[in-house]
C-alpha cells in the first residue's frame, strides 16, 4: 500500500526490540498491523480487503 | 572481517529470489553510537543481502548525525533500514521501513520487499488501489513481528 501511495508508510517493527512501543499497542499476538498510531489494528495476517475496511475506519475517526 | 551471518546455501536460495529483481533498491540504513544493540548485526546482514546482487545498493547513515535525513525518510527507529527506489542519482521513497533487526521470519520480509521496491509494484487488487487512491490524509501503518 505505501508502494501505491505517497501518503501511506508501512514499518516493520520487532514488537521485542521495541518493547515500550508494542506495550503502549497492546502487542500480544503478531502480526499486529497499528494504523496511525492506535486509530486502529488488526491482528493476525488478514486479507488486504480486511485491511482496507480498518483503515478506511479509522480514519473516519 | 566478521563471520558471515548468511551461508552460501542461504545466499544461493537468495540469489535465485532476486532473478526477479527488475530496478534498483537503495537500502538505506541506520544507526546509532549510542546504545543499539542490533545495529552491527543489522548492518551486517543488510551488506551480505545487497552484495547478492548488483541492483542492490547500500548507504550507511547515523541516526544522530544524520538527524535531518532521518527525519525526512521518518527514521525514528535504530537499526532502521528503508527500502527505497533508485534510478540513477534519484532515490524515491515508498514509504517501506523496517524497524529492528530483520532475523528469523522476518528476513523474508526484507526480501520480499527488497524485490517488492525493485518492481515499482504493489500487486494489491483494484479495489484496494481505488481506495489508496482516495486517500488524501497520512496513513502509518505499523506491523509488530517477533523474529520466530
Amino acid at each position: 500500500m505505501a508502494l501505491e501511495s505517497p501518503w501511506v508508510q508501512a514499518e516493520m517493527v520487532e514488537a521485542m526490540e521495541f518493547p515500550e512501543l508494542s506495550d503502549r499497542h497492546g502487542v500480544s499476538g503478531v502480526p499486529q498491523t497499528t494504523i496511525n498510531d492506535g486509530a486502529g489494528h488488526v491482528i493476525g495476517a488478514v486479507p488486504e480487503d480486511h485491511l482496507v475496511e480498518e483503515i478506511r475506519r479509522a480514519l473516519k475517526n | 572481517m566478521a563471520e558471515k551471518l548468511l551461508n552460501e546455501n542461504i545466499v544461493s536460495q537468495i540469489r535465485e529470489v532476486f532473478e526477479q529483481l527488475d530496478k534498483p533498491v537503495e537500502v538505506m540504513f541506520f544507526g546509532s553510537m549510542a546504545d543499539c544493540e542490533y545495529c552491527d548485526d543489522t548492518l551486517q546482514l543488510a551488506g551480505e543481502v545487497v552484495a547478492i546482487s548488483e541492483k542492490l545498493s547500500l548507504k550507511e547513515y547515523d541516526i544522530d548525525a544524520d538527524a535531518e535525513l532521518a527525519r525526512q525518510y521518518n527514521v525514528d527507529k535504530v537499526p532502521g533500514l528503508v527500502i527505497a527506489a533508485r534510478d540513477g542519482d534519484q532515490v524515491t521513497d515508498y514509504g517501506v521501513r523496517l524497524a529492528g533487526i530483520p532475523s528469523g521470519h522476518e528476513f523474508s520480509t526484507l526480501i520480499h520487499d527488497l524485490v517488492l521496491v525493485s518492481s515499482r509494484e504493489s500487486g494489491l487488487s483494484q479495489e484496494t488501489r481505488r481506495f489508496l487512491q482516495d486517500v488524501k490524509q497520512p496513513v502509518l501503518l505499523q506491523v509488530f513481528v517477533t523474529p520466530t
